[in-house]
């Protein structure tokens, strides 16, 4: 998916520029990443460099054998000029096969590494971070980008020393063997350099527009499939053949467009390479007729002229290719450096790393949460107005809260807070009366048990989707977590049991499978505090019911905080509490509520009158 | 597919190109006939310097310069070559900037013609293709497999072209230049050819193999990140980390090993190249001293054979992926000869009334496994009709056969008397407005999405419609309103948004059968509600189908049928059906039951007041 993720479309503040500078402080550090192999870098630089000097070399041989013959004749050791030739033939071939080796070896490990600090600094970076980065944008991050960014560190680097090596070289021998023919081949460089410099800005950005509109094409692929019902029911597949024609011309236009940029600028490197000739022809034929250089000299320069070219064309195409990649480089490395705003403070990092006797926490507190206080807790996300106004709450062990209200209203941003996804912009959360910013992060999420609304489901076995919850858990644990949920016995009607392969994403399973597996999972975890958030409504009543039994078995001595739209399964909760615009307005048991007469009862009146069905009413269970 | 049907397919998308690209070869033909008029003229070049005495110029020579003497005037012999060889460059730049130019109008053309076939194709291929074909796998094909035909025809059809033009031209030049010479220089091309070929069939495998890990790779990225409110609920960050780690390694690994397996073959294969250069250095070196060879010929054969030894060695990779691109345009075609929705019916005239009757109506999706069973029920124009049922009992089927998404097997539908099979399939759809139990919305702004109703709908229609659908007010808290963009690179929408939206969506429409299926079920009942009583008020004579399972929509439907798997067990109204025994009547008591703790709710809480 991630490959037709189109950042123009996606404002995130970096620039695309083909014009604008190269930023070399951030090149340097991605330059870091290939330094990390310092054999592989200092054998890509060898190689590169006898490529070069073994190029370098043919012409001078080939011009020593044919001065030696029409000069020496049959007195002249051709096969020894041979073997010096076929020697930088095989010294060639030898360093070719070790650049492509060890510039892989870079490219791939670079690339490998680049992913992998970035993944692993996802792995830490708070939700605020992923509020504003949908996944897609992530994903070319990690993918496109890290590709994109490692092939310029290893073939970039490479044609770097070759093409400078090469430059250096030929300008040199040339100018070692005659001095005014060499100026007056090099005359053409810098027409040449400009020429370059000019298309391949031009044709990269081209291919760039290619590229973001086949993105977009692939987009509306996946949209037509996916959507097929709905445009046959609104009959809307002219308009939308219209639509994608539209699409059509313009990948044709802009295809079109790269191609022709590149049909040009062939041509004109061909006829500046025809003119360097000529000019080697003339002047070179002149200084041969008056003996001031020889035929093989002449032959070489007629070489050389051809060879100047492809380094100037290489490297010119890696700087527009920097520029162009310029604004990849500081996404991939602002995900990378990105800090998280929620992690354990370094008092904590260092208690962390303490043994402690078995019967406390990895951090060094009582394992058991006995009391959860929200004292005076406001939030508010990154953007927007506040969400969560002076919450104060206090939860005991073995509780079970029940949260309702309307969309919007604050509901899932309490338990996120208290999931310590995000932390409170003012005010504190206590855990048995210690900040729970003192507490370890990993410790705290670790007890925790999370159902949601729609139920992720990893690709791969239901066995291994519930063990997520424990990941040490025995069959035998895994099979009766999956029983106690009231997965068992979908699962065991299924061909594979347990080692069915549920597809990416869950694909093969129905919303209330899904939803089974979630709870059997989240049983198996045997977490201290259990959130349910909307956890039955995107499924039918049928399936509820099913699950209900579930979740009786879940919820008995946790704390245990559900949100829910459908009040008439949660009216046994301990507690309810009503939060609207923020605050918590109402809290009490069901009788209590329904006695204040507030904005519970009137929901509840409401919607029992409409709720369709409620026989399994798991508080009861 | 046999290749009788990708050359077919081939054929006909290339309609109206095929000329151009013909054109294209030719300009390549002409453009490559001067390019290797150059290397002669340096060669006439280093003859005249070398040996004038033994100079015997070409008589088109004496033509375009009739008072150049050979043996007298080397500076004007000198600056004419010079002069023709930047000509002939330049002759050569025009005709190849022409190839270039016309292959990409051509190549680029059919690949515009065969995505808009295809586009067109998959929207008008039966629901039946569709639901049994993998989404990922169609995306693919119609992406990558796409990508595979238009580098194939825009890279190597004109490579394969190229290689064998050159060689076209370049063998008659070389051997009327020295027979001997000729053959030399072709000595290691076969063993480089059929190398390479060896080679890349080779690796076939070890691509592909790379694919898969960055695929697998891909993957366990994409899960990470979509699901990482549960990695971070279940604390997984290490596994999954290490998780990441494997794929990724793999992905590394496997990628390393195939280009160092390249970097082998590049490199041996420069060793034969640059061998046979050597070779020919060698053979000709010892001629030239013999006499028989003159510096400037010898100079025209490295030119040449270094100018034709890359391409051929290029020809393994290049029939590789021809090989791949026959495999996509297979591919390809598999899609496009899948047969469409039949488009022949009639349309009457003007718009229907509404009436819909089911005959002892069978259907099903698969051969064995029957969903509707002897249906049979009515619907007068106008009226309310509420389907009733367990999950799987065969509800959204009627819609769906109703939309004609699917042929019926047996029995009969019609729509206000006609034959619903012998309708076109498109004016039954312009008769319908659906909600479906899943909300597909394009990812469009919101304004958009909603005109999909009726694309002529004025701004005011449009709010009204969401007025009614109960979603403007939300629609108005989003930073930009109607123009903010859905999904993932816009606004989140929840369940309920969506339906409220598709319901918008389809009361713009307003043609005279409305149906929702399952369309409120994420829709509090507050709301739900609310747009019942907007959808009563804007109905205008619609007959309306309602698909649901809380009793509180259906029950003040003029008809109501209860649906048992795919057999109608109970039809009438609320005021019948929960006076006779059966499915109904349970519910009813269900919702008896809540009324009940419901008003003993309220008596107890009255009493503590």
């Amino acid at each position: 998916m991630s490959d037709f993720y189109d950042d123009e479309n996606f404002d995130d503040g970096f620039q695309e520029n083909a014009d604008g500078r190269i930023n070399l402080g951030l090149w340097k550090r991605l330059l870091g990443y290939a330094l990390a192999y310092p054999f592989e870098v200092t054998m890509l630089a060898i190689s590169a460099f006898f490529t070069a000097i073994s190029e370098i070399a043919f012409p001078l041989i080939t011009r020593r054998v044919i001065d030696g013959v029409e000069t020496e004749g049959a007195s002249f050791d051709i096969l020894f000029y041979g073997a010096v030739y076929f020697g930088f033939v095989v010294l060639l071939a030898i360093s070719v096969a070790s650049f492509i080796w060890f510039g892989g070896k870079i490219r791939t490990h670079v690339s490998h590494d680049i992913r992998r600090a970035g993944f692993d600094n996802l792995q830490k970076l708070s939700f605020s971070y992923f509020d504003f980065r949908p996944v897609g944008w992530l994903m070319a991050r990690m993918t496109s980008d890290c590709e994109r960014l490692s092939n310029i560190l290893a073939w970039g680097l490479l044609d770097l020393i070759w093409g400078s090596t090469m430059m250096l070289g030929i300008a040199i021998a040339m100018l070692w063997m005659d001095v005014s023919l060499a100026l007056t081949i090099l005359c053409v460089i810098p027409a040449l350099v400009w020429l370059s410099l000019f298309f391949q800005k031009r044709i990269l950005k081209s291919a760039r527009e290619v590229r973001k509109t086949n993105s977009r094409i692939t987009g509306s692929f996946n949209e037509s499939i996916m959507g097929v019902q709905t445009s046959k029911a609104f009959v809307k597949e002219s308009e939308n053949a219209r639509q994608f024609g539209e699409l059509t011309d313009n990948m044709f236009d802009a295809s079109v467009l790269n191609k022709v940029q590149a049909a040009l600028y062939l041509p004109l490197v061909l006829l500046l390479g025809s003119i360097a000739s000529g000019l080697a022809i003339v002047f070179g034929g002149l200084e041969v007729g008056w003996g001031l250089v020889t035929t093989g000299t002449l032959i070489a320069f007629l070489a050389y002229a051809r060879h100047f070219f492809e380094p100037i064309e290489q490297l010119a195409n890696w700087f527009a290719e920097m520029q162009m990649a310029q604004a990849s480089a500081e996404r991939i490395i602002s995900l990378i450096e990105a800090d998280s705003d929620v992690a354990d403070s370094p008092e904590v990092v260092a208690r962390l790393g303490k043994n402690y006797p078995s019967n406390l926490a990895e951090d060094g507190f009582e394992p058991l949460i006995k009391r959860i206080q929200f004292q005076n807790v406001s939030f508010q996300y990154d953007i927007g107005g506040p969400v969560l106004v002076d919450i104060n709450l206090d939860i005991r062990q073995g509780e079970n809260i029940a949260i309702v209200g309307s969309t919007g209203g604050g509901k899932s941003s309490l338990v996120s807070l208290l999931c310590r996804f995000y932390e409170p912009t003012t005010g504190n959360i206590l855990i048995d009366g210690v900040d729970y910013r003192d507490r370890g992060l990993h410790w705290l999420q670790s007890q925790l048990g999370i159902v949601l609304q729609s139920s992720h489901i990893f690709g791969g076995r239901i066995i291994d989707n519930i063990r997520y919850g424990r990941l040490a858990a025995t069959d035998q644990e895994v099979f009766a977590a999956a029983s106690r949920a009231g997965a068992h016995d979908f699962i065991a009607e299924l061909e594979l049991g347990y080692q069915t392969e549920v597809g990416e994403g869950g694909s093969k399973l129905s919303a209330g499978e899904k939803q089974l597996i979630s709870f059997a999972r989240a049983i198996l975890a045997d977490p201290q505090i259990l959130i349910m958030d909307e956890a039955t409504s995107s499924v039918d009543t049928m399936t509820e019911r099913h699950i209900q039994k579930g979740l009786g078995e879940l919820l008995q001595g946790r704390i245990s905080l559900v949100i829910a739209h459908r009040l008439s399964t949660i009216r046994n909760a301990d507690r309810i509490l009503v939060i609207e615009q923020g605050r918590i307005t109402e809290s009490g048991s069901h009788e209590a509520l329904m006695e204040l007469g507030g904005r519970y009862s009137k929901l509840y009146r409401q919607q029992s009158l409409a709720e369709f069905s409620s026989t399994g009413d798991h508080w009861q269970a | 597919m046999d290749d009788r049907g990708k050359a077919k397919l081939l054929w006909q998308v290339s309609a109206g190109y095929r000329l151009i690209f013909g054109t294209a070869i030719l300009a390549m033909a002409v453009g490559y006939v001067f390019m290797f008029g150059v290397p002669l003229l340096a060669r006439l070049a280093i003859d005249v310097i070398t040996e004038p005495e033994s100079l015997t110029l070409p008589n088109w020579f004496a033509i375009i310069s009739p008072n150049v003497d050979p043996n007298t005037n080397n500076l004007s012999l000198l600056i004419l070559a010079a002069g023709l060889t930047i000509l002939l460059t330049a002759i050569a730049g025009i005709f190849l900037y022409f190839r270039g130019r016309l292959v990409a109008l051509a190549s680029e053309g059919i690949v515009r013609q065969l995505r808009d076939r295809i586009y067109s194709h998959l929207e008008h291929l039966p629901s039946r293709y569709h639901d049994k074909a993998d989404t990922g796998d169609l995306v693919q094909r119609c992406s990558s497999d796409m990508e595979t035909v238009r580098v194939f025809l825009a890279g190597q059809v004109v490579e394969i072209f190229r290689t064998v033009l050159m060689l076209v031209i370049v063998l008659p030049i070389l051997f009327s230049l020295n027979t001997e010479m000729a053959w030399l220089s072709l000595a290691t091309m076969p063993i480089l050819f059929i190398f390479a070929i060896i080679f890349f069939q080779r690796v076939k495998s070890l691509f592909l193999e790379v694919d898969e890990s960055e695929a697998r790779m891909t993957t366990v990225l994409q899960e990470n990140l979509t699901g990482i409110r549960v990695v971070r609920a279940f604390a997984r960050q290490a596994f999954e980390i290490d998780k990441f780690a494997q794929r990724n390694r793999d992905f590394r690994d496997q990628n390393t090993r195939l280009i160092k397996l390249l970097g082998v073959y590049y490199g041996l294969s420069d060793l034969i190249c640059l061998g046979q250069i050597c070779l020919l250095l060698v053979a000709g070196a010892f001629r030239v001293v013999d006499g028989t060879l003159t510096v400037g010929t010898l100079f025209a054969f490295l030119t040449y054979v270094s100018m034709i030894i890359w391409p051929i060695r290029q020809m393994g990779r290049v029939l590789t992926d021809s090989g791949k691109a026959i495999v996509s345009m297979g591919r390809l075609a598999e899609v496009l000869f899948e047969p469409i929705e039949s488009q022949h019916e009639t349309e009457p005239q003007g718009r229907l009334e509404g009436e819909i009757t089911f005959q002892k109506l069978f259907f099903s999706y698969e051969p064995d496994k029957t969903i509707l069973k002897d249906v049979n029920f009515s619907v007068a124009a106008g009226q309310t009709l509420a389907i009733l049922g367990a999950p799987g009992s065969g509800k959204s089927t009627i819609a769906q056969l109703l939309m004609r998404l699917y042929d019926y097997d047996h029995g009969s539908i019609e729509l206000d008397g006609y034959e619903l099979s012998e309708l076109k399939r498109k004016f039954v759809r312009a008769q319908i407005s659906i909600v479906m139990q899943e909300a597909f919305l394009y990812s469009a702004n919101i304004r958009d999405n909603l005109k999909v109703g009726r694309i002529d709908a004025s701004p005011e229609e449009i709010e009204r419609a969401a007025i009614d659908a109960d979603i403007h007010e939300s629609i108005l808290r989003f930073p930009r309103g109607y123009d903010s963009l859905v999904g993932e690179r816009g606004v989140t929408l929840s369940g309920g948004q969506r339906q409220r939206l598709a319901i918008a969506r389809a009361l713009l429409k307003q043609p005279p059968i409305l149906i929702l299926d399952d369309a409120l079920s994420a829709v509090d009942t507050d709301t739900e509600a609310t747009i019942l009583a907007a959808l009563k008020e804007r109905r205008q004579g619609q007959t309306t189908l309602i698909i649901a399972h809380r009793l509180s929509t259906v029950m003040h439907a003029d008809k109501i049928i209860v649906l048992a798997n795919g057999k109608v067990v109970q039809n009438g109204d609320h005021n019948s059906l929960s006076k006779i025994p059966g499915i109904y009547q349970q519910l009813c008591e269900i919702q008896g039951a809540i009324q009940q703790q419901l008003e003993t709710d309220i008596v107890e809480a009255e009493k503590r007041q």
